[in-house]
């Protein structure tokens, strides 16, 4: 199907590969359903654009590539709102908020990560403890240590 | 807004399944216990409203990101 986008214009999308929120992500209640553009080949950021806003898309980044002990322990009642059954794949997004002025300041929200149960491409932003996880990690120290390791193994998320 | 006065112990309820206990206060700290079903959820106001700030910030995310997205030893 297409797409209308303001940043992209008209896009082609498998609808297969659309994205439900189950609840949508704090401040935007209003779109529950996205796809994943990857923002260049091989590179670790992609775009979380919003099927039915044209204007609404977020940068992610899989927050485990930058930080590798990222492993936030989900409430059950999360794990039941994604239809969590066994066997199915969880992953991480982070959404990466790049200053207009600043943009070599980009953080990353590593306190609101956005959990997504590939298996059944159904998401939702989950609000973590504040006193263990930082609302804006800085991403720039961590970019040599990933392109390194990007040239290792080509990182990339699992749910293109 | 409804104003009710609760001593320790005492509950108030919301809707047909919430529940919401005074556990505990300790001088200018209040020790709330809240029964809701999984699917309403509960946060402390200034998380949920932190991270809503921050989603917003982060929609106005520029397109033109290659400069900006560069990894260091990418070309």
């Amino acid at each position: 199907m297409q797409i209308e986008t303001t940043r992209f214009g008209k896009i082609e999308i498998e609808e297969n590969k659309i994205i439900f929120f189950t609840s949508g992500i704090l401040g935007f209640p209003e779109a529950k359903r996205y796809v994943l553009i990857p923002h260049r080949q091989n590179s670790p950021f992609f775009w979380l654009q919003a099927v039915d806003v044209p204007e609404l898309a977020f940068v992610v980044v899989d927050p485990r590539l930058f930080f590798p002990d990222y492993a936030p322990k989900l409430p059950p009642e999360v794990l039941k709102e994604l239809h969590l059954k066994e066997g199915d794949e969880l992953c991480f997004l982070s959404i990466v908020t790049i200053p207009k002025e600043k943009p070599e300041e980009m953080t990353v929200n590593l306190l609101g990560p956005v959990v997504v149960n590939i298996t059944r491409r159904l998401a939702k932003q989950v609000v973590l403890d504040a006193k263990r996880y930082p609302l804006r990690a800085p991403l720039k120290p961590h970019f040599y240590r990933l392109a390194q390791q990007a040239e290792k193994e080509n990182a990339s998320l699992a749910l293109k | 807004m409804l104003v009710l006065t609760r001593k320790i112990g005492e509950s108030i309820t919301i809707g047909p399944d919430i529940k919401i206990v005074v556990l505990e206060i300790k001088g200018r700290q209040v020790k709330l216990g809240i029964e809701a079903p999984a699917h309403v959820p509960v946060h402390r106001l200034e998380v949920f409203q932190k991270i809503q700030e921050e989603n917003i910030r982060a929609a106005a995310a520029p397109t033109i990101l290659d400069e900006v997205l560069k990894l260091d030893g990418e070309e």
